[in-house]
């Protein structure tokens, strides 16, 4: 009786484990219920299921240093100058129906401007520095989005998701306090009304996910003033966006993603008081954006980093991302 | 009776169960196991590779140089001046060890970094006109650094707590330091006498001569805490011949350029570094470290004259992590804060390496 005793005890450890030994091969892995708030971009589904609702903040940040030229050269500014130009962005995320998602997005900008420039006058044998101080600060425009699933992903094998976004403008879009023509405070807001709506496409083959998106942007007549010496308003139309992007997440492990994609943005041309300007040009740009993006639990970090690759008319210094999320 | 007719199905159960050949190599403690070694967390692991072991890591680093230390010691802010600047700094690395005792490595870098200077106009002002030459000067340090070839020997110790290690190595130059031709420019030219010049130097990155280095490490671990202390020195074996370019602005709004060749002593360098590691899980190491850096001697010559060349010396603060994301990936991350200096720049930094490790030869 001995025998068999330890006899049954070796079947049942070498059953159990045998049983955790499938876990050794990366395979998706059976989903809890107390999972579903817990997956990570590969996995979960592309809009919020019901009821669930997910919280976030992203931080944007950019130095001036280089920029394509209008013939698509990429070039250092040569006159000296610092600028930086910092976001955040706060949103929540509310999912309506397991296929339809709410999303209200506000940011507070942060956006400076430095220089300082010395004049030697040989008429009087006098110097004097021009000293150019410019930042602003503040809350800027606010974007609504809806997010509705046309082809659900656990019905097809690449999901279809229609996009519809508003861009309110809330933030100030004139300068303001103004000293002089160097000594003012920048405006954080674009200063129009912007519609835009687009389709995006996934397909999640494990580890892997595949993304692809086209993108609209509807750019409607405001009014503000360009520069801080314009005595009054004028109206103004940016061009309209086309947005266009495609990416592949991969899952290093259980709860890190490497994020890869490919942007591209043309933007036509804007006029003032009906005609072009070039405050307003033509740009197009191609930017190829890594990140890493980790999920804790119900946690989400991220950071990211884009990189211009080939534009006109646009800055070529890199965009750093940081982002992090809790959903409920 | 029963029981010796289920024994044989018990042991074909034991040797069929697909975690036999895990669980077993991962019951081996001995260098065999390689899964074990590529993760192993810093707190249990040598100063050096493992034998057989290669890793690859590429870095890359953005730095913001918004303050500089002027030669008194105090911070200058640049960007209020509108005169700071973003350096973009790769770097990738192979290390290989030959064994438990003895690794192999070789490092190379890229940089890109535009310096623009103040902006100066001179004005000459009379009853019918104004005429005004504003000057830009902008420098570019660009393209590839020195292949630096280190070899790093450690105790001949199976690492417990306490580890040392001795290293030599060698910068060769990549290419001559010699500066490319500048590409100064005039633009926005309104009338005879009023445009703006616009000066830009273009620099190449490395040293231009070979330079040793020669460097000792220490570790000590207890428990999830870990302590590493590291000194380098490096001196130039000879003195380097480079080139500079003077110009002439021409009428014509062009310029004449004539080079210039110079010789020079590159400064010894001493640096130190002392890091503070936390293991917070096996695959998570957090860790706090402090390097100081001096430069010393060294000439550069100037209209047939040797000037010695500025000592300089920075501290910097770098709160860093180190996080295993696959037995053979891990990703580094670390920012660098200077907190005191002289004669140096003072950049801000973000410093992101992917490390890739394998034992190539090991199944």
């Amino acid at each position: 009786m001995k025998v068999f005793d330890i006899i049954r005890k070796i079947i049942l450890s070498v059953s159990g484990i045998s049983a955790t030994a499938v876990s050794f091969s990366q395979t998706e892995k059976p989903l809890m219920p107390s999972d579903l708030k817990q997956q990570t971009i590969v996995t979960e589904p592309v809009t919020l299921r019901k009821g669930f609702l997910r919280v976030g903040s992203m931080l944007n940040y950019r130095v001036a240093d280089k920029y394509f030229s209008d013939d698509g050269e990429k070039q250092y500014y040569l006159s000296n100058s610092w600028g930086t130009r910092t976001s955040f962005n706060f949103s929540l995320q509310y999912g309506l129906s397991d296929r339809f998602e709410i999303e209200f997005r506000g940011e507070y900008m942060d956006t400076r401007q430095e220089s300082e420039k010395t004049e030697y006058i040989a008429s009087t044998n006098t110097s004097r520095s021009v000293v150019t101080k410019q930042k602003g600060s503040g809350i800027g425009d606010t974007y609504l989005r809806l997010r509705y699933q046309l082809l659900p992903e656990n019905r097809y094998l690449v999901s279809l998701t229609g996009t519809l976004q508003a861009a309110i403008p809330t933030g100030e879009k004139n300068p303001t306090d103004i000293y002089s023509a160097e000594r003012y405070d920048l405006p954080v807001g674009q200063g129009n009304y912007a519609l835009s709506c687009g389709f995006s496409g996934r397909t999640v083959l494990y580890p892997y996910s595949f993304t692809a998106s086209l993108n609209y942007v509807w750019n409607f007549e405001g009014s503000k003033k360009f520069s801080a010496s314009d005595a009054s308003e004028v109206t103004f139309r940016m061009g309209n966006v086309i947005e266009a992007s495609a990416g592949v997440n991969l899952h290093l492990n259980d709860w890190i993603v490497f994020s890869n994609e490919m942007l591209y943005n043309r933007k036509d041309k804007g006029t003032i008081n009906g005609n072009t300007s070039s405050l307003l040009p033509e740009s197009w740009s191609l930017s190829y954006e890594p990140g890493l993006v980790f999920q804790v639990k119900r946690f989400r970090l991220g950071e990211s980093v884009n990189i211009p690759l080939k534009g006109i008319s646009i800055p070529a210094d890199p965009l750093y991302m940081m982002l992090i999320q809790y959903i409920f | 009776m029963w029981n010796k007719n289920l024994l044989p199905f018990v042991m074909l159960l034991v040797c069929c169960s697909p975690v036999c050949p895990e669980s077993a190599s991962a019951q081996e403690t001995g260098p065999r196991d390689k899964y074990t070694m590529l993760t192993m967390p810093y707190n249990k692991r040598p100063l050096t590779l493992y034998g057989g072991q290669f890793m690859a890591s590429a870095g890359y680093k953005f730095a913001i140089r918004s303050q500089t230390f002027n030669k008194e010691g105090d911070k200058v802010y640049l960007k209020n001046a509108g005169t700071g600047s973003v350096f973009h700094y790769y770097v990738v690395n192979a290390r290989y060890g030959i064994t438990g005792f003895l690794e192999l490595g070789a490092e190379t870098s890229l940089i890109r970094h535009g310096m623009r200077s103040q902006s100066v106009t001179y004005a000459t002002t009379s009853l019918t006109s104004a005429e005004r030459v504003t000057v830009n000067e902008f420098r570019e340090v660009k393209g590839m650094g020195d292949l630096l070839l280190t070899a790093t020997a450690r105790l001949p110790l199976e690492y417990k707590w306490f580890d040392f290690s001795l290293t030599g190595g060698l910068y060769l130059p990549t290419a001559k330091n010699e500066q490319d031709k500048p590409s100064h420019s005039v633009t926005d030219i309104s009338t005879s006498n009023t445009y703006t010049v616009n000066y830009r130097y273009n620099y190449r990155y490395g040293f231009g001569v070979p330079v040793w280095l020669t460097g000792a490490g220490a570790k000590f671990s207890l428990g999830k805490y870990s302590l590493q202390a590291g000194l380098v020195y490096t001196t130039p074996r000879e003195e380097g011949t480079g080139t500079r370019w003077d110009q002439t602005l021409l009428t014509s709004k062009t310029f004449d350029y004539s080079e210039k060749e110079y010789k020079y002593l590159l400064s010894d360098s001493w640096s130190g570094t002392l890091s503070f590691h936390y293991q917070a899980t096996g695959w998570f190491d957090v860790i706090l470290n402090g390097s100081y850096n001096k430069t010393t001697g060294g000439w550069t010559e100037y209209w047939g004259n040797k000037y010695r060349n500025p000592e300089t010396r920075i501290l910097i603060i770098e709160p860093s992590f180190e996080l295993q994301i696959t037995p053979t990936l891990k990703v580094c991350q670390s920012a660098g804060f200077p907190v005191s200096g002289k004669n140096c720049d003072a950049p801000f930094f973000l410093f992101t390496t992917i490390r890739f490790s394998q034992f190539p030869f090991l199944r």
